[in-house]
């Protein structure tokens, strides 16, 4: 039976590996992938102003800002790849003269001129118009140069404006028993919603559809009934479940296979090494996740987060199987699968949501509920709004439901699998469910 | 042997089976009869383990039929099982496995069935390209692939021209002659007639006629008598025991109502120019139609 049991397994891995869906949808993941993570290399592909250089002529009248502006723009502005965003040229000529040259190159003329009432006062020239976000930069720096202008001409020292400009230093001590809360765990959410929580929803709608799709198409080819004269509808509902929840897995280490690609494509599409683009986004990460302390508990977050979609996908399918064992077409699963998906969507708001209602009771419970647990645990743990101990609740509660459908949802399905009966779904499956023979 | 004792079978308030017994030998062929609902599905349901009975029990060889068992059954439902995106190979190796075999058994089985229904250039066709004649012929291979000591066949013939039956039908006689136990069901009645030895009419689940196909036809009797000669429906007008006469020309066919009819009728007509003159035997088809009529 044994061997039956994995043949069956591979038999529907198999076939939805080989098929045409497959391969289309993972093309168009790959597609994704790659366009999300070069997305600034194909714009520019394209062409555009931002391929040029802002040329920006400074005429420094005072003979005192120049220098200070021009480091100061260095230091903010924002560079693109390994090009400085701006050319600096500071200029001795008169400003009609220059004002003749902008005529031919795209610049940006800036004159600082003497003021008594305000230290300085600036004209800027273009031929055009300005981008407004470098228009911001530049008033920006003309007004911090403008502060450090005017404290110099009040004989401040040097060490004392550097002190001025220098960023608070912010001791965040929180008193309540919750230690793990930190504002700054927010930030962490934009990078767990699209490595957690996105794929781990697409894999669980991927996983109801493919046991729904398998079942259905068995049933309505009435090839169930040949199927389960050779082998027991438990074996046979064990190998649905091992092969949709195997097909989760690979396509969740193909989509990381995909990530990793998309990175080789940026290496040889925009140049630079692959491998430290990569370094440098996961460094990103880990720099932002060391900041707020998160990485202390990573070493048993992530085998909690394992076991716990490990669980919610066995749910998940269990569910689906059973739901599946009563329909006789597709359409009929469609129309079953519904809540399913309803929950898993609530879920996947909710989740999104959780980080604009932090302290909410309501979230909070619902992060034990199975089904929704897998996708709110992961994202409330981050927050800092749950504990190790609500975790690892919310894993006991998938546990608990996954042996209580394996209990009674067996008897489901073994008696749905043959059913045929012209009624609609629902009505097939209460009575399937209410069936005291079964 | 197949045996069956006593089988009642309840689906809620429904009776689907009441008391159905019958064995089956070794190179036999047995036919189950029976209307759409009759219990004819249930009975192959409960033999091959799908479904549980009430009460009664089922046991090939002496022993019940379990998932040890399984592997010497072959299964040709009504309606084609097949997965219609597969094709024949890759069918024929599923429900190969699925018997226990391995892949060189399949492949070897499976190219002496192609061969013999005259298929061989569908293997690696998919079998939502084939006709339904040729699904029906894969069907009945991944059935017999495994040379199974019971086969049930559901309407085998179904959407089979002619030519294709009589392929069919020589594949059952030979099974048969291996010793395969073998139990039928077909509206078609001239099936029944033409294979079983023996048969069960079912009327909602309720078995109304059972035995051989000869007692079937001697408990019937002889009803009708065909005559063809120089003779005029008045010949028969006062014969004690005809009930009608209907005429073709020079052929009559009288009903009468018992085999005792038969030498009067002879002795009425001895004097005339005969050319014809027969006894006939009931057809399964009458039987049916009358044992039915009289369940209901």
């Amino acid at each position: 039976m044994s061997h039956k049991f994995w043949y069956l397994t591979k038999m529907s891995l198999f076939k939805k590996i080989k098929s045409k869906w497959f391969l289309g949808v993972n093309i168009i993941f790959f597609l994704a992938i790659v366009i999300l993570v070069n997305m600034d290399g194909i714009v520019k592909f394209f062409g555009g102003d931002f391929e040029n250089q802002q040329t920006i002529i400074i005429l420094d009248e005072t003979k005192e800002v120049a220098n200070s502006f021009t480091s100061f723009l260095k230091s903010n502005a924002y560079t693109s790849g390994e090009n400085e965003r701006y050319e600096i040229k500071i200029t001795s000529k008169e400003e009609d003269e220059v004002k003749k040259t902008l005529e031919k190159e795209d610049a940006l003329l800036i004159v600082f001129q003497e003021d008594a009432s305000n230290g300085f006062k600036v004209k800027m020239i273009s031929q055009n118009k300005i981008n407004a976000l470098d228009y911001q930069i530049f008033v920006q720096a003309i007004n911090q140069v403008k502060s450090n202008y005017l404290l110099a001409k009040m004989n401040v020292d040097s060490k004392f404006l550097e002190s001025l400009s220098a960023p608070v230093v912010i001791d965040r001590e929180v008193l309540s028993d919750k230690q793990d809360v930190d504002e700054g765990m927010e930030t962490i959410m934009s990078t767990v919603f699209p490595t957690i929580i996105l794929p781990f929803f697409m894999l669980t709608i991927f996983l109801v559809q493919m046991i729904g799709a398998d079942i259905c198409e068995e049933k309505s080819t009435r090839s169930m009934e040949v199927i389960i004269s050779n082998v027991s509808a438990k074996v046979h509902f064990a190998s649905k479940i091992v092969a949709a929840n195997l097909f989760v897995l690979i396509q969740g280490g193909l989509l990381l296979l995909f990530v990793a690609l998309s990175f080789v494509v940026r290496h040889f599409f925009m140049g630079g090494s692959a491998l430290s683009s990569l370094a440098d986004t996961f460094g990103g990460v880990l720099n932002s996740l060391s900041s707020t302390g998160f990485l202390d508990k990573i070493w048993y977050f992530l085998p909690l987060l394992f076991l716990l979609m490990v669980a919610s996908f066995i749910l998940y399918s269990l569910l689906a199987g059973i739901l599946a064992s009563v329909t006789t077409n597709m359409e009929d699963f469609q129309h079953i699968q519904a809540p399913i998906m309803i929950v898993s969507v609530i879920g996947y708001y909710l989740a999104i949501m959780a980080a604009m209602f932090e302290g909410s009771v309501f979230i909070h419970i619902l992060s034990y509920v199975p089904f929704l647990s897998s996708l709110l645990s992961p994202a409330l743990f981050v927050l800092g709004e749950v504990s190790l101990f609500d975790m690892v609740l919310s894993i006991l509660f998938t546990v608990i439901l996954i042996f209580v459908f394996i209990r009674y949802g067996m008897r489901i399905y073994k008696a749905g699998i043959l059913n045929y009966s012209n009624e609609k779904v629902w009505t097939r499956l209460f009575k399937t469910v209410k069936n005291k023979d079964i | 042997m197949l045996k069956v004792e006593n089988i009642y079978k309840n689906y809620g308030s429904v009776k689907a089976l009441r008391g159905l017994s019958f064995e089956c030998q070794e190179g036999e062929i047995f036919g189950l009869l029976g209307e759409n609902g009759a219990g004819k599905t249930t009975t192959f349901r409960i033999i091959m383990g799908l479904v549980g009975a009430n009460q009664g029990t089922v046991t090939l060889d002496g022993m019940p039929i379990d998932y040890s068992k399984t592997d010497q059954i072959g299964f040709v439902t009504e309606e084609r099982s097949l997965l219609t995106k597969l094709t024949v190979e890759e069918q024929a190796q599923f429900y190969g496995a699925l018997k226990g075999m391995n892949e060189q058994e399949v492949d070897k089985a499976l190219t002496f069935w192609l061969k013999r229904f005259e298929i061989e250039e569908y293997r690696y066709r998919k079998i939502k390209e084939l006709s339904k004649g040729n699904q029906q012929k894969i069907q009945f291979l991944c059935a017999v692939m495994n040379h199974p000591k019971l086969l049930i066949l559901d309407e085998p013939f179904t959407g089979l021209d002619p030519i294709n039956v009589k392929l069919l039908k020589d594949a059952i006689y030979d099974l048969k002659k291996e010793g395969c136990m073998i139990i039928f069901s077909s509206h078609q009645m001239e099936y029944i007639e033409e294979f079983c030895e023996k048969l069960v009419i079912l009327v909602k689940g309720k078995p109304i006629l059972k035995g051989s196909l000869k007692e079937v036809k001697q408990q019937y009797g002889i009803k009708r008598v065909e005559v063809v000669g120089d003779v005029t429906s008045s010949d028969f007008q006062n014969i004690k025991g005809v009930e009608k006469v209907d005429a073709l020309q020079d052929k009559f066919i009288l009903h009468i109502t018992g085999e005792e009819v038969v030498p009067r009728i002879f002795k009425a007509i001895k004097e005339k120019k005969i050319r014809k003159f027969e006894a006939m035997e009931p057809t399964l088809n009458e039987i049916f139609i009358e044992k039915v009529g009289e369940a209901k």
